[in-house]
Formats: structure tokens, C-alpha cells, sequence
């Protein structure tokens, strides 16, 4: 018996020791190799800046089917990429197939980005809440770029969509969900009233003035945002005044070279007024930003830098484009937008109007690419189509480093001018000599007594391939004629696309 | 002590008895190892003359012409020998199967097997050696009625377990293994001949010691220690043999692939193919048709090696025991790249009993591994390249340094030629583990109470290497500079258990508990790093970080790590009356950093057993030798899901702003906080030994619900995909095996055994107003809803195909989306006129509901012969391969589509038009891509020749196995792809399983 207590004696001793050594409960409720959004230091004004890259880098960041889906149904644009994506060519056609993965994908990626971006703005609210003397104001105006970058992509869904739902709720978005479905005049209105928030927050400066984000958003931006909302409610007083107030900041000029605009010499010019930056940094080895231009690039060319590479043929301009550049001799503004292989200029001059064209129309572009015969496709977009000689040595995928302008001021000008022919006042300048600067620069003569049908054909000439602005022009002025080119038949039903089937499962949608 | 007692008793009988006619002498030996059988019985049947063997077998006995001799010996099969004139007879004894004694590792602990309540099933080392296979639970594929085991093609990937149907839609679904005692979440780094045996605990109550780790099912190995007292034994067994790929899947051929092209009517692919014959010339026989037929999975195939050698040492001194065993496996890819792995294992254990009450061990093992991952993306590109396109294209003298062909050259979007990859990437990974444990055990009170401490560690290091060589074939398909990346994952898992026991018996009762703590700290950290433009690409030897440019390391160098705590208390009592009544209770409790939102979590679990055929009116039966009935039932939480964050975390990001990288935050949206995902289950089971246990039997049948079901759901407008607890899951099954053993005569033995297992999924609840959670992927859709099985197949059912215009006249649902005859008609299923997503069904669950395995076994004399089936059915598998045609269309297809494909009325009523493939009409998911994935496989069968161990031409000979086996050599499946073994049931890109032959020997010293 006493050897069984002795026995006990050294149970409790070591039970003792086992639990006191293993009382590591408070470990329990560590995470190891995680920050949470609430340990940073918010004191730290310095580093508010940081989720406004953020929300930079996510608006940035697009899918390669955003651009695409949102201007192939454009009368400029054919879908190209023939034999493959058929669903992406009925699109073309306005044959919409709700399980087509495009929608879907685009609808996630514009949303996606809309709940990033205003949640970015909530986390730098946190670092204005604990500012001090400048950074209190440096703070509001992270936000306000923040509303910005969210209303631009908002205007963009309800452009794809009409009715969409408004997003003010990062972290529950749920909210906005119950607060059901706006219509598109809802959704562009919310989108003109953002901006007049943003807008006595934000620098009065160009986008390339900025120090701290070069190529950032400014207050001529929102003026610039809340211009296209107003100008799809057809409020084209409010356009006339957004715009007035960008051209007499005397900021802005259009950038003499057309050409070269979209290329590398362009980037950040004090043309643009929001453009999406990427850049392979001029390095030939290392990470790079870029966008995936492949879709946009020729399946077949011989480029100068032989080892560059060329892209899928998707997003070709029209032959309805084509002949209308040609009619009115827009030489510089034709060469800059289409890229044209052997096989398109044959079919160009197959139209008996067409037979004999100017020598300028030839499958090599101004900068020495040669575009070959490819199956997928007649033309390329040359407004996405960077030269073999501007990319980086080492660089070969399409377009690396190349930028992809989101608003310039030449539609700025175009817009105003077309809201005086609307009715509207404005005092900067007339329609006419608005529309004659755009022209100006392209040595295209300049007109006089410039009528809607005249700013809405410099529109086309000048803004083609260009972010959908032609269709949605034409949807917005109901010019379903026009649509209906090259054996297509526009009707209203047509305006939007539906909504995804993926998001009609998951949303009380319809 | 109790063997000389005894062989002075038998040598006592032996002179009492002494006077016969003929002095017999011999042998006694284990037939299973041809060790000598000391103190073995030798009995002159009906009397009670007899003698036992000596400590190295050796017996003499007199008896009469005409007497029956009975050798017996504890564990042994009884042999009876009838005298006639011969003075030597040496017996091999065979081991008696009467594994009821047998005693069963538990965890923390053992229970004889007559005492087991739950679901457990052993398969011995004979079934697992006969695989030629780098893991274990290859060997048990269709062994174990329950246990579902998806084959993994690759060299050195480990198959996929399930145990009782899906248990988790999130965490692994893999067991847990738990070797001599130590837990292991992988085993690749056991070689098949060091086991002695395995047992699958299936049932929550088996399992329920182990905690959450053992919510998957627990697999315990046993491996071939020595035995205190044993001489050494030295054991090689090594193999060689082939891999071929079975049933490799027919694709169109150019013929074919030209006759779709041109009936679809695409202006576009007829230029393709155009520009071919432009490229490569015409076919003689047909000369619409390239002069190109490539079969690209003949062309990225191949035969390969497999071979493997160990050798292994066990014996044990009067105080301690011993087991060493070193392993070399080798195997090759059937992917035609450098794909292989090869594997060095050593391993040691040593048990000492430094007193009657102390006790010490250590176990050991070290793995050291090379593997070269295949590249995948190939089984996916031979599927889709198009046969008008050679391996090869000499015209295209730019290329450099071999001329690969590129289908952009034909005006193809991609480049399609799987070579480029399989040639110029290098994926190496050097695995090495070291696992180590080490216990010390301290009776309190002698044989009644103890205590044992045992620490573990087993640590682990990945170091990957994946290089890109340069290579220049188009644009389009080109690498210029070359790229390294180098990645260190290493892990280390650390354990401590401290657990005291206490067994006695009162009288009729028998008592046993256990209590414990456990602790585990798991902490691994990945650090990875690419560079590019490697300096003298073209030597290995230069393939470091070092050599490349260094400015090209910016934005690419990378950290993560995670660590996570476990902290646990344990108890479990098992009690018995009379061997008769069982009982047997566990409680667990677990504390656990990845579940902030539920750190604690309490689970238990109780059983019972009644020993029927131990009651009086059984007794004395000789049909039923045993009888059992056992029910249990348990709780336990789930351990494979991943940890979450329990908060909004912040990711870093680099964008360009005017040409300069810049630094930025994203902070998440969304974030993951689960409850305990808790599966419940109940079991109730019988076993039964009938016709002298020549016939065992065991069923089961569970039920069993996952409660707070973890499945990942889109949070509408993110984006994002957030696991979450949605609802309850029921997984119901019957579970039955039979084996039965019989020696017909001395030559010849056979047995047969065969199992079943059913298994009926359902999920029982949703706490989503909307009544189902979409899974999958937007295309192809997979639905998760109250009353169905989980992640069914949700789509469009195909009622035919329109096959002229007055059907399509006929139907207004044709009419409106403009069909054509060669277009599916689906079915109408709510009956509203049209055709929308209002239409969609459940057209499949990837769940079988049948499973099936049968073994038979014939020995004649030396001879050994073996075969084993297993097969499955009920379940459905997503071509995929097929489907993807809604992304791109302008690839190849299967032969069988191109054959059957409708061209004109009457042709087929099940598979589209060429064109209709490439409308969106016929690529919606629907019943055309959801195929049976049914299938009946051979799965092993071995033929062996046994040389006993004896002189060979003078020279002492020890005994020598020589086999010759064929693994899966046949599988017979109705599925349009490679392998009908798609573990998630969509079949995008499997690596196929092949067929193994190998000739091996075994030979023990």
C-alpha cells in the first residue's frame, strides 16, 4: 500500500509537470505569418498612400476581355478571332448567350474591382481618422480618387448592363444587394454625384502634374467621368459644363503626333486625362505590369524585332470604318487605327468604289511591321498595336509597356462640342472650334456650322476602337441603322447584354 | 521460462513412454519463414506418446507402421502425418489464420481483435508486397470494402484516399497514418516490404482517439520489427518491370478531324487546313488532307522502368529488439520528358527494456527523394492538338535549337505542340524527410499502470527547382531568355504525448483507461525566388540563383509561412465482462489556432460489443465458430481544413506608375471563420467466423452526417470565393466482405474473398435562403442542394437530336433559337414551352455507389497463383475535354465523337452535328458531357515459385521467392477518356494510370 501512495506521488508529480509545461493556450489564439487590415498602424500617416496604389493596381489590372467585350459591338469593330470564341462573334452579331463565359468574367472583374477599390478608400479613411495637419486633407483626397476610380467602373458595368446595382458597401456588399436593382439613368446620376463629391478634394492639376502618383486621378478625371455619366443621361448641359470647366483649366492639349499617342511617346502626355499604366520598367529580365495586348495583335506578321511576338487576332476594324476613314481621307487617323494585312486591302478593293486606294493603305504600318495573311482576321487595331522597335530589347510579348488610354481630351472636346449642337451652352469655345482642334491635329480641314451627325462622325473618325464609345454613342442616339452593317440587324432588345447566368443563380436578378 | 518448463515436461513424458517399433527423426519448421520451431508437438494421435522439437526443431520420436503423427505448435496449423516406413519427416507448419487472438493496434494502445467494436479491416503484408507501387495504399485498392482509392498516374504522387465517401468538400480527404505509433499525414516515404500489416479504422469511433486528425479514417501500419529473443533475419525483395500505358484514348485522325472541319462550314479552320497542306503537302490517299497524321498521345507516351530494391534486418536480444531496413525505389513517367522519381529510404528502430518497468525506444527514418514533375499542361494539349500538325517542322528554319512545330504557323491561335514544354522545362524537386520519435515508458504499478511520454518530429524539406530554357519556334512560341525558379518549402510537425494507462481484471471483469495530453506545434515556411537569364544555360551545373542576372530577382522573391498550435486532453475506458459484454468510451478534447471562432471543441464517442457466440446456447456450435454484434457511435471534428484568418488581412502588390514599380496594399473583403465542421456517425456492425472460421464474415452498416458542412461559396459582387459552414451532408453504406480459407490437400490450398460496399450521399441541409450553392465553374456547373448528393452535376438534359427541317419546323423551341437538324433537342422539363436555365436537372452525381473487390488464391505445392478484380459503378464523370469546346473550338476531338458525329438524318440521335459543336446551343453543359464512369478492372495478378530454403548443389540455399506480376493489366469502362479513375469526377487532365508488369524475388536469410 505504501508503495501504491509512493506510486501516486510520482503520478502527481509528473501529471504537474506535463500540464504546467504544456499550458500553451494563449498560443492557441495566435495566427502566425498573416496581417489583419487591423494591425496596421494607422498613425503612420506616410503610409496612406499605400491602399491607393491598391486601388490603382486593381483598377489596373484588367482582364484581357474587358476592353474586348466592351467595344466589339460597335459598328468600328468586328470580333475577329474567327473559328474560335463563336460566342464572342455572336456578340458581334447582338446574339447574346447568357452562359457565355465573357459576361460573367467581365461582370466579376468590374464589380471585383468597384468592392476593392472602395474598401481601399475605408482603410485610408482610417489613416485621415488618426492624421495630422497636412495629411488630414492628403487623406480626403485619397478617398475621393478612390470614388473616382469606383465610378468610373460603375459607368462602365451600366454602360454593358443599363440596370446594375450601386456598390457603396465593401465589406458587406449585401446591403447594396437588398437595396435592389438601379436603372441606368440611377446608376449615372449616382456616378455624377460621386464625382461632385470627389471633386473639391482632388488636385487642380493634369494627371502627369501629380508627384506623389504620377498619371493619377485629378479633379479634371472626375470632371471627365462625371462629363460620360451626364452624357449618357443626355443631360448634355451638364456635360457642356463638366467639359467647360477641363478645357478652360488650359491644362489640356492634344498631343501632336496621332500616331505616336498610342504608342510609347504617349504615355502620361498632357492629352490624357485617365489612362491605365503598365510597364515592363525598360528592363529585359524581371516582373512586369502589363496588359495582355495579345488579343488585339495580328496572328500572323513578320515585325521588324523578329523575335517579337505577334497576338490571336481578335477585335478587327470594320470595313464600314475603313471606307468611312477613306471617304473623308482621314489618312493619319486610318493608318493609326488599322493595321491592314494583304487579304483585307483585297476585300477593301473587292467594292468597286474602292478599287484603286491610296498608297498609304498598306500592310506595313508607319514603323516598319509587316502584317502577314491570317485566317482569324482581315485588319488589326492599331490603336492597341505597339511597334517592334518601341519594345523593350528582351520584351517580346505584344504591346509590353504599353499603356491603354481611358480618356483623352480630344473626346472631351467632341463631347462638349456635340452638347452645344444638343442645345446646350457653353462659353469656352464654339462646337466648331472644338471640333476643328481635334481635326487640326490630323490635318484634316477645318468645318463650319457643325451640326450633331458632324461631331458624332469626328467622334468615329477620332475615338474608334476606342472603349465602346462609338456603340454606346449610337445606343444612346438610337441609331440602330447604323448597327445594323455588314448583315446585322440592331433592334432595342439588343442595347444591353443580359445578365450573366452565373450571377442570375447567385442574385436576385430578374 | 516457459519453454524450457515445458520441454522438460515433454522430455519427462517422452522417457515414461518410450518403446516403439521405429525411431522417426526431423525437423520441425514455420513454413512462413523456415525458422526452426522449438518446443513444437509431436503426438502420436489417439495416445498420449509424444516428444516435443528442440530449440532448433529437432524431434525423435518411435512410433508404428500405420500411426497417425500430429504436429502442433501455438499459432500453427495442426499437420497430421500417417507412418509408413520413412525414418525422417520434416514438417513445415503453416500459421494458423486464427487472427481472432490477433491484437490490433488502436491508438494509444492495443485491443484484441475479438474485442473490437468498430469498423476496422487488416490486410497483411502479402496483399501489399504483390503491388508494385511507391505507396502502400495503392496495394489496397478494392481491399477494403469502404476505402475508395484513386490511382495517381504519376511517379511518386500519392493516390487518392476516401474512406466511406466524401467526408469534407474542403480539407484533404486523406487519412491519417500512424506508423509503430508515430502520425503521419503523407507515407511516401515507407517502402511496401517493410510492412507487416495495415488496418483501416473506417468507423468515427475507431478513430475518435485520435482527434480531428483522425476524421478521415486512420490507417495503421505496422511494420516487421524483430521480436525480443529472435535470431536476425535478413530479408531482401526487390523488382524490376515495365509500365505501359493502357487504353489509351482513340483521337480523330487527320482524316477525321479534315471530315469535321469541312462539315462545319468554318471558313476559317478549312484555311487552316488548307495552309497545312500548303506547309506539308498532300496525303497520297486522300488528297483533300494533309500529309500529316499525328496520334500526339502515341507521340508524348512512352513505356517506362520501375524498380526497386530493400533490404531489411530484425531480431532482438534477450532485452531489446531491433528492425533496420534500407529501401531504393526507382520509377519512371510514361510522359515522354524527364519525369521520374527515385527514392533512398533508411530507417531503424531500436526497443529497450531498461527495467522490468522502464522501458525506452527511438525509431528513425530518413527519406531522400528526387522527383521531376511531368508537365501536365501535355495531357491536355495531345487532347486538343490538332493531328494535321507533325511533332516536327523542318520547314520552319527559324527555329532553334530543335524545329517543333507551332499550329499558330498554320494560323491556329495557340501553339498546341506539347513538346515545347515537355522539352525545355526542368521541374526538380529533392524531397527529404526525417522523422524521428522517440518514448520512454515507466510502470507505476507493474503490468496495471504506466506512464509514457513519446516526442515526435518529423520535418521535412521540398527544394524545387523549375528552369525554362530558352528556345525560339514562332512569335508565338518562344522563350528568349532562360528563367529559374528556386522554391524551399520545409515543415516541421513536432508532437508531444504524455498518456497514462491502466488495465486490470477483477474476476469476470476487465477494465482498461487511458488519459493524456497531446500537443502539436506544425509550422512551415515556403521561400521562393526567380531569376532569369542564367549564365552557361546550357550546363545543369549552372542552374542556380547565383548565375542569373541578378536585376531580374526585383518583384519576384517571395515569402509566406504559417504556423498553428494544437493543444489536446484524451481519455478513453474500455471495459468487459467475461470476454462476453463490451464497452468502451472516449472523450476528446482539442484546442486548435486555425478555427479563431471555435478554439475548443469537445467530441465523444461510446461502443458496444456482444460476443454472441460466447453464450451458452453457441457454445458448443460447429458451424459458428464466432459471433459478433458491435454498434457505436461517435463525434469528431474535422483536422484537414485549412486554418482561417478570422479577420481582413492585408496583401502587398507592385504596379507601374509612370515606369516605376510601385508599392501598394489590397486589403481583403472577405475572409474565412469556420465553426468545426463535425462528423457524426453511428455504426452498427456484425462478425462471424463459420465452418471451423474457414468462412469470416463482416458487415457494417453507418450512417454518418457531416454537420456545419465547410464548402466554399461566391459572396455575390466580390468575386470571391469564401469557404464557409453551409449545412448537413449525409453519407449512408452498407459494407460487407467474406473470405474464405481451405487446404484441400498437402498441395493443394486456395482461398476466395470478395467485399461490397454501397455508399448513398445526400445533403440533409442548406442555411442559404436560396435553397442550393452553385459549385463548379459558371460553364460547367455543379450544385450543391438539400435531397441530392453533393456537387451533383447540375445542366440540360438531351432528349436527341433534330434530324430534318420539319422536326425543327415542327417545334417552336427550335424555331426560336434558330436550330438546324444536328442540334440537340433537350428536355423540356418544366414544360413552359422554351428551353432556358429554368430546364437545368441533376444529370449526374461523380459519387459511386458501388463499390467492388474479389481476391482468389491457389497454391499448388510451390506454386503460388493470385488474382484480384475490383471495379465501381453508380457514378458519373464530366468529359471536360469535350466540354471545353465553349472556350476554343478549333481543336481536336475524340475519335468517337468525330465517328458518331450526326451527318444526316438517321445517323446518331445522341451526339451533334461538326457544326453543331461549335454552337453555344450544344455547348451548354448538358447529359451529352456527363459519361458512366463505371468500370471493372483485373487489378493485380501474381504468379510465384517458392524454393524452401536447403542445400543447392552443395551450396547452403536460403529460401527464395520468385514472382512474376502484372498490375492493372485490365480495365474495361464504356468512358470516352483515358481512365475512368477521375478522383472530383470532371476530367480535365489526369495523368493516365498505366499497367505495371515486373518480375521480382524475394529471399530470406
Amino acid at each position: 500500500m505504501k508503495n501504491l501512495k509512493q506510486n501516486f506521488k510520482q503520478l502527481t508529480l509528473l501529471l504537474a509537470v506535463g500540464f504546467t509545461f504544456f499550458n500553451c493556450n494563449d498560443k492557441l489564439e495566435e495566427i502566425e505569418g498573416q496581417v489583419a487590415t487591423d494591425d496596421l498602424d494607422y498613425t503612420i500617416s506616410s503610409d496612406m498612400i499605400l491602399p491607393l496604389i491598391g486601388a490603382y493596381s486593381t483598377t489596373y489590372t484588367r482582364g484581357w476581355e474587358d476592353p474586348l467585350l466592351v467595344g466589339v459591338r460597335g459598328d468600328d469593330v468586328n470580333a475577329g478571332g474567327l473559328g474560335d470564341q463563336p460566342l464572342f462573334a455572336e456578340t458581334d452579331l447582338y446574339n447574346y448567350d447568357n452562359g457565355f463565359w465573357m459576361y460573367n468574367q467581365v461582370w466579376k472583374n468590374f464589380y471585383g474591382d468597384i468592392v476593392d477599390v472602395l474598401n481601399a478608400g475605408e482603410i485610408i479613411q482610417r489613416y485621415g481618422d488618426l492624421a495630422t495637419g497636412s495629411y488630414v486633407d492628403l487623406a480626403n483626397q485619397y478617398v475621393a480618387e478612390t470614388k473616382v476610380l469606383s465610378g468610373f467602373q460603375h459607368l462602365q458595368m451600366s454602360r454593358l448592363w443599363g440596370n446594375i446595382y450601386i456598390i457603396q458597401n465593401p465589406a458587406d456588399p449585401q446591403i447594396d444587394i437588398d437595396n435592389g436593382i438601379d436603372s441606368k439613368m440611377e446608376v449615372m446620376q449616382y456616378v455624377s454625384d460621386l464625382m461632385d463629391e470627389a471633386i473639391p478634394y482632388l488636385p487642380d492639376a493634369r494627371p502627369n502634374e501629380r508627384e506623389d502618383v504620377p498619371g493619377g486621378v485629378t479633379k479634371y478625371t472626375a470632371l471627365a467621368v462625371k462629363a460620360l455619366a451626364n452624357l449618357e443621361m443626355e443631360d448634355y448641359q451638364g456635360v457642356a459644363e463638366a467639359t467647360e470647366e477641363i478645357i478652360s483649366s488650359n491644362k489640356f492639349s492634344l498631343f501632336p503626333d496621332y500616331y505616336e499617342l498610342f504608342k510609347k511617346p504617349g504615355k502620361l502626355c498632357n492629352e490624357n486625362l485617365f489612362e491605365l499604366q503598365f510597364s515592363d520598367y525598360n528592363t529585359d529580365s524581371g516582373d512586369v505590369n502589363n496588359h495582355l495586348f495579345a488579343p488585339f495583335g495580328p496572328s500572323s506578321w513578320t515585325p521588324v524585332v523578329e523575335t517579337a511576338s505577334g497576338g490571336w487576332g481578335f477585335y478587327e476594324p470594320s470595313l464600314k470604318f475603313i471606307k468611312f476613314m477613306l471617304d473623308r481621307g482621314d489618312q493619319t487617323r486610318l493608318v493609326t487605327s488599322v493595321c491592314f494585312t494583304p487579304r483585307g486591302i483585297d476585300e477593301i478593293m473587292e467594292d468597286p468604289a474602292y478599287a484603286t486606294l491610296p498608297n498609304y493603305v498598306s500592310n506595313t504600318t508607319p514603323s516598319g511591321d509587316i502584317f502577314n495573311d491570317y485566317p482569324r482576321a482581315m485588319f488589326a487595331s492599331g490603336k492597341h498595336y505597339l511597334p517592334s522597335t518601341q519594345l523593350t530589347p528582351g520584351r517580346n510579348s505584344y504591346g509590353s509597356s504599353k499603356n491603354l488610354i481611358a480618356i483623352r481630351y480630344a473626346e472631351i472636346l467632341l463631347m462638349y462640342a456635340e452638347a452645344l449642337t444638343q442645345g446646350a451652352t457653353g462659353t469656352v469655345m464654339t462646337a466648331d472650334e472644338a471640333v476643328n482642334s481635334v481635326r487640326a491635329r490630323v490635318n484634316m480641314p477645318a468645318l463650319s456650322g457643325v451640326t450633331t451627325d458632324d461631331v458624332i462622325d469626328e467622334k468615329f473618325a477620332e475615338l474608334a476602337m476606342e472603349w465602346g464609345i462609338r456603340y454606346f454613342d449610337m445606343i444612346r442616339l438610337n441609331r440602330y441603322d447604323e448597327l445594323s452593317y455588314e448583315g446585322r440587324t440592331f433592334t432595342a432588345d439588343d442595347e444591353y447584354l443580359p445578365y450573366p447566368q452565373a450571377q442570375v443563380d447567385l442574385l436576385p436578378l430578374e | 521460462m516457459r519453454t524450457k518448463i515445458s520441454v522438460l515436461f515433454f522430455f519427462l513424458l517422452g522417457i515414461t513412454l518410450y518403446a516403439q517399433d521405429r525411431t522417426i527423426t526431423g525437423t520441425v519448421t514455420s513454413m512462413e519463414d523456415g525458422l526452426p520451431i522449438p518446443s513444437a508437438n509431436v503426438l502420436i494421435k489417439g495416445t498420449s506418446t509424444g516428444t516435443s522439437t528442440d530449440f532448433d526443431g529437432n524431434y525423435t520420436i518411435s512410433a508404428k507402421q500405420g500411426d497417425v503423427i500430429e504436429f502442433s505448435y501455438i499459432g500453427f496449423k495442426t499437420v497430421e502425418i500417417t507412418v509408413a516406413n520413412q525414418n525422417t519427416l520434416n514438417i513445415a507448419l503453416e500459421t494458423q489464420v486464427s487472427d481472432l487472438e490477433e491484437v490490433v493496434i488502436i491508438g494509444y494502445g492495443s485491443q484484441k481483435k475479438s474485442d473490437l467494436t468498430g469498423a476496422i479491416t487488416t490486410v497483411d503484408s502479402e496483399v501489399i508486397e504483390k503491388t508494385p507501387n511507391s505507396n502502400v495504399m495503392q496495394s489496397l485498392q478494392g481491399k477494403v470494402p469502404g476505402v475508395q482509392i484513386t490511382s495517381a498516374g504519376s511517379p511518386g504522387d500519392s493516390p487518392n484516399v476516401r474512406i466511406r465517401g466524401i467526408n469534407t468538400l474542403n480539407g484533404s480527404q486523406n487519412p491519417l497514418y500512424v506508423v509503430d505509433g508515430n502520425w503521419y499525414d503523407n507515407i511516401d516515404f515507407l517502402d511496401n516490404s517493410q510492412i507487416e500489416s495495415v488496418s483501416v479504422l473506417k468507423d468515427v469511433s475507431s478513430t475518435a482517439i485520435f482527434g480531428q486528425r483522425g476524421s478521415n479514417g486512420v490507417i495503421i501500419i505496422k511494420t516487421k520489427g524483430g521480436k525480443k529473443g529472435s535470431k536476425p533475419v535478413i530479408t531482401y525483395n526487390g523488382y524490376t518491370g515495365i509500365q505501359h500505358a493502357q487504353n489509351v484514348l482513340k483521337m480523330a485522325n487527320a482524316e477525321q478531324f479534315v471530315t469535321m472541319v469541312y462539315e462545319s462550314g468554318s471558313a476559317a479552320d478549312i484555311q487552316y487546313v488548307e495552309n497545312a497542306i500548303q506547309r506539308f503537302g498532300r496525303s497520297r490517299v486522300n488528297p483533300n488532307i494533309p500529309n500529316v497524321n499525328t496520334d500526339w498521345y502515341r507521340e508524348v507516351l512512352r513505356d517506362a522502368p520501375i524498380t526497386n530494391h530493400s533490404l531489411g534486418i530484425t531480431g532482438g536480444g534477450e532485452n531489446s529488439n531491433y528492425g533496420i531496413n534500407t529501401s531504393y525505389f526507382a520509377q519512371e513517367g510514361i510522359l515522354d520528358m524527364k519525369n521520374e522519381y527515385e527514392r533512398f529510404n533508411i530507417q531503424g528502430n531500436i526497443d529497450i527494456d531498461v527495467s522490468d518497468r522502464f522501458k525506452v525506444g527511438v525509431n528513425s527514418a530518413f527519406s531522400n527523394a528526387t522527383k521531376y514533375n511531368p508537365e501536365n499542361g501535355a495531357w491536355f494539349q495531345a487532347y486538343f492538338a490538332v493531328p494535321i500538325l507533325p511533332k516536327y517542322d523542318y520547314t520552319n528554319t527559324a527555329a532553334d535549337p530543335i524545329p517543333f512545330s507551332d499550329a499558330t504557323l498554320l494560323g491556329y491561335r495557340g501553339s498546341q505542340n506539347p513538346f515545347p514544354a515537355m522539352t525545355f522545362n526542368d521541374n526538380q524537386l529533392r524531397i527529404r524527410k526525417l522523422l524521428t520519435s522517440i518514448y520512454a515508458e515507466y510502470y507505476l504499478i507493474p503490468d496495471k499502470l504506466s506512464f509514457k511520454t513519446t516526442y515526435y518530429n518529423d520535418y521535412s524539406t521540398i527544394l524545387e527547382r523549375n528552369v525554362r530554357l530558352p528556345y525560339f519556334i514562332s512569335g508565338q512560341s518562344q522563350r528568349q531568355v532562360s528563367s529559374i525558379r528556386r522554391a524551399n518549402l520545409t515543415t516541421s510537425n513536432q508532437m508531444w504525448d504524455n498518456l497514462l494507462t491502466y488495465s486490470d481484471t477483477f474476476g469476470k471483469h476487465s477494465v482498461k483507461a487511458i488519459a493524456g495530453t497531446s500537443y502539436r506545434d506544425l509550422h512551415s515556411n515556403s521561400f521562393s525566388a526567380t531569376g532569369e537569364d542564367i549564365s552557361a544555360v546550357d550546363f545543369e551545373s549552372s542552374w542556380y540563383l547565383n548565375f542569373a542576372d541578378p536585376d531580374s530577382f526585383n518583384g519576384r522573391v517571395f515569402e509566406s509561412a504559417s504556423r498553428f498550435y494544437y493543444m489536446s486532453y484524451l481519455g478513453r475506458l474500455e471495459y468487459g465482462f467475461d470476454d462476453k459484454y463490451l464497452f468502451n468510451a472516449t472523450v476528446r478534447r482539442e484546442g486548435d489556432s486555425r478555427f479563431p471562432r471555435e478554439i475548443w471543441k469537445t467530441t465523444p464517442q461510446f461502443g458496444l460489443g456482444w460476443v454472441i457466440s460466447k453464450e451458452k446456447f453457441l457454445n458448443d456450435s460447429n458451424f459458428i465458430n464466432f459471433l459478433k454484434l458491435r454498434a457505436t457511435w461517435g463525434q469528431l471534428s474535422n483536422g484537414s481544413l485549412s486554418g482561417s484568418s478570422g479577420t481582413n488581412t492585408i496583401n502587398t502588390i507592385v504596379t507601374a506608375i509612370d515606369d516605376t514599380q510601385t508599392n501598394g496594399i489590397i486589403g481583403s473583403t472577405t475572409f474565412q471563420n469556420l465553426k468545426r465542421e463535425i462528423m457524426e456517425e453511428t455504426n452498427i456492425g456484425i462478425s462471424a467466423r463459420l465452418f471451423n472460421s474457414r468462412l469470416s464474415l463482416e458487415a457494417d452498416y453507418y450512417i454518418r452526417d457531416i454537420k456545419d458542412l465547410v464548402a466554399s461559396r461566391e459572396v455575390p459582387i466580390t468575386g470571391n470565393f469564401v469557404r464557409d459552414n453551409i449545412g448537413e451532408m449525409r453519407n449512408k453504406g452498407f459494407e460487407f466482405a467474406a473470405n474464405w480459407n481451405q487446404t484441400i490437400n498437402d498441395n493443394w490450398k486456395f482461398s476466395i474473398g470478395g467485399n461490397i460496399a454501397t455508399l448513398d450521399n445526400e445533403v440533409t441541409k442548406l442555411d442559404n435562403g436560396r435553397g442550393y450553392i452553385d459549385t463548379g465553374s459558371a460553364e460547367f456547373r455543379q450544385r450543391i442542394e438539400v435531397g441530392e448528393p453533393v456537387n451533383y452535376f447540375f445542366g440540360l438534359e438531351v432528349a436527341g437530336v433534330y434530324q430534318n427541317d420539319t422536326e425543327v419546323a415542327n417545334d417552336p423551341v427550335a424555331v426560336d433559337n434558330g436550330l438546324v437538324p444536328g442540334d440537340f433537342k433537350y428536355v423540356d422539363q418544366n414544360n413552359d414551352g422554351v428551353i432556358d436555365d429554368n430546364d437545368r436537372v441533376n444529370i449526374g452525381s461523380y459519387l459511386p455507389t458501388f463499390n467492388y473487390g474479389a481476391n482468389l488464391k491457389v497454391s499448388y505445392k510451390n506454386f503460388d497463383l493470385s488474382i484480384d478484380m475490383q471495379g465501381q459503378s453508380g457514378n458519373q464523370i464530366l468529359n471536360r475535354k469535350r466540354g471545353e469546346v465553349i472556350f476554343t473550338n478549333d481543336t481536336n476531338m475524340d475519335a468517337d465523337f468525330a465517328i458518331n458525329r450526326w451527318h444526316g438524318e438517321g445517323t446518331t440521335n445522341s451526339y451533334p452535328s461538326a457544326a453543331g459543336r461549335r454552337r453555344a446551343w450544344n455547348q451548354k453543359l448538358s447529359s451529352f458531357f456527363i459519361e458512366d464512369g463505371a468500370y471493372f478492372r483485373i487489378q493485380n495478378i501474381q504468379l510465384a515459385y517458392t524454393i524452401k530454403s536447403g542445400t543447392l548443389l552443395g551450396d547452403n540455399m536460403p529460401e527464395t521467392r520468385v514472382y512474376f506480376t502484372a498490375d492493372r493489366p485490365f480495365t474495361f469502362f464504356n468512358y470516352n477518356g483515358f481512365n475512368p479513375e477521375v478522383a472530383n469526377g470532371v476530367d480535365r487532365q489526369t495523368y493516365p494510370v498505366p499497367a505495371v508488369y515486373t518480375v521480382g524475388v524475394n529471399v530470406k536469410i
